[in-house]
């Protein structure tokens, strides 16, 4: 093949590419505009109509959610901001911390029983009772030790990361391969931390990262649920708004919460592929 | 003194049934000595070099390098494996430095090593490469790189060029007669090809499934190097080999 017909062949393929893109963009917005018409039609056709509130309704929920600002007060220092982005702060008061911290020990608690055989075989009988009790039933105890509030909300969350974590951290070492660590046993590394940082970790480092992406999404769902309980948030926003039967701005929130989502798991995926360059 | 030394080495494998790897096995390697262990699969030559390399224990014997009993995996002895086994995570360069930054090895002037080593296995301009962007005979040249960082005293091989072309394994055979010449390492390689161990050993330590106790053979290859596989000493040797393992 001479050079003129490769560079042919890869304009062909750019272009086929690109049309790809564009009937996908196009598909997507088709089935987007088609939903929100049924939607519209649906909630036309309900009485009363906040049994489903239409896609208007909604909008200008949102509209209004933004634009009414309520006052924060730190420190002393008083702050107007809107309403959504003060609800959408306090979510993720309890979002960012209990994720973090679960996050961290339920990682570091997969990769240390990956790791060590004794410890594994003490701690497995717990982890299997444990393991499957949502994390939204630990709410009785959030109750009971921090009181419906922030403290709460941050516990359950911080249940829910430990768990999807730590599976990521587990079977990411269990499943690095014996001659990368017979390798570096023959190259000097003796202790058990330098084997662990300088080969466990790294190697088991996408299973952890694709598990720390999945808990992105899930302590989200966590965090509206343990607020739908009281903790004030976005979460409690949906429920709030329920109760006085502005069911427009309950699906204005539950909007909110599924963009942060879209967000943060782009903005996510861009960080693991910078992270992870080196995986074929 | 002999570089290694091997004593009445056997392997017993406890499973549902006791299955007897090898027995009775001694033999010695010279300093700068080039030797290749030879046999078909499931003879017992990879566990005998996964002994020498620490990874495995004997069931009964010894082996000593420099005088000093083996008993776990050491910076002495320099493994190659067949699948690479090269962090995936590190460039050429720094797989080939993972050995230079344990506290067990000192060198003055680690980053001029690292350099020389990757000149000496032909990798120059691929020194920020991961192994994902490198084809199996480059990764492997990283392999024996990252093996002779450390200085070792007996460089083992398991198989290296067990999963590379025909064309490129005989250039890698070349290179690694080079590498050996220039650095004279002690070499103890196993194989499943007989000419590949005539073509690079000095002498072929030959071994057999249920053959009894010892190696089967130890058969000496006097000739000059490079050499040629056409050439009627070669083959004679190659046939040699096969005639013990056949017979």
């Amino acid at each position: 093949m001479s050079l003129q017909d490769a560079n042919a062949v890869t304009t062909a393929v750019s272009e086929h590419l690109e049309w790809e893109t564009v009937r996908r963009i196009g598909f997507g917005l088709v089935g987007t505009l088609a939903l929100t018409g049924l939607w519209a039609i649906a909630a036309a056709s309900v009485s009363p109509g906040y049994l489903i509130p239409g896609p208007r309704a909604v909008a200008a929920a949102l509209v209004t959610e933004f634009r009414a600002t309520e006052p924060l007060v730190t420190l002393g220092f008083r702050t107007d901001l809107p309403r959504a982005i003060l609800k959408l702060g306090q979510t993720f008061a309890h979002y960012v911390p209990g994720l973090a911290v679960g996050a961290v020990l339920g990682a570091g608690t997969g990769v240390a029983m990956g790791w060590d055989e004794r410890l594994d075989d003490l701690l497995t009988p717990a982890v299997r009772v444990l393991r499957p009790i949502p994390p939204l039933a630990w709410i009785v105890f959030a109750i009971v030790w921090f009181g419906i509030g922030h403290g709460g909300a941050v516990f359950i969350v911080g249940i829910g990361a430990f768990w999807i974590n730590f599976y990521g951290g587990y079977d990411g070492v269990r499943d690095v391969p014996d001659h990368l660590l017979e390798v570096a046993e023959s190259l000097g590394t003796r202790s058990d931390f330098g084997m662990i940082r300088l080969v466990v970790v790294p190697a088991a480092l996408p299973s952890i990262l694709t598990a720390f992406r999945t808990s992105l999404g899930r302590c989200l769902m966590i965090v509206v649920g343990a607020e739908l309980f009281g903790a004030p948030g976005v979460g409690f926003e949906i429920i709030n708004a329920a109760n006085n039967l502005a069911m427009a701005t309950s699906v204005a929130y539950m909007l909110v919460i599924s963009s942060v989502h879209i967000g943060l798991d782009v903005l996510y995926r861009r960080a693991e592929r910078r992270l992870l360059e080196w995986q074929p | 003194m002999s570089r290694v030394r091997v004593r009445d080495l056997e392997k017993v494998y406890d499973g549902t049934q006791e299955i007897q790897a090898f027995s009775a096995v001694n033999f010695d390697v010279e300093s700068g000595e080039f030797v290749c262990l030879v046999g078909p699969s499931g003879c017992g030559k990879t566990t005998l070099l996964r002994i020498l390399a620490g990874f495995e224990e004997p069931t009964s014997g010894e082996v000593l390098v420099d005088g000093e009993p083996v008993e776990e995996p050491g910076i002495d002895r320099g493994m190659v494996f067949q699948e690479y086994s090269l962090f995936p995570w590190r460039t050429v360069e720094e797989n080939v430095r993972f050995g230079l930054d344990r506290p067990a090895c000192e060198c003055a002037d680690c980053t001029a090593r690292v350099a020389g080593l990757i000149d000496l296995v032909g990798l120059d301009g691929f020194e920020t490469a991961y192994p994902k962007e490198l084809s199996g005979g480059m990764k492997q040249r990283v392999a024996v790189a990252r093996a002779l960082a450390v200085d070792p005293a007996v460089l083992l091989m398991d198989e290296p060029f067990g999963s590379i072309d025909a064309r490129t394994r005989n250039r890698l055979q070349t290179e690694l007669l080079d590498i050996w010449r220039r650095t004279g390492k002690t070499i103890v390689f196993v194989t499943h090809e007989i000419p590949e161990a005539v073509a690079l050993a000095d002498r072929v330590l030959v071994m057999r499934r249920d053959s009894g106790p010892g190696l089967a053979a130890s058969i000496d290859i006097e000739l000059e190097r490079p050499r040629s596989r056409t050439d009627p000493a070669f083959t004679e040797r190659v046939a040699a080999v096969r005639n013990v393992l056949d017979s």
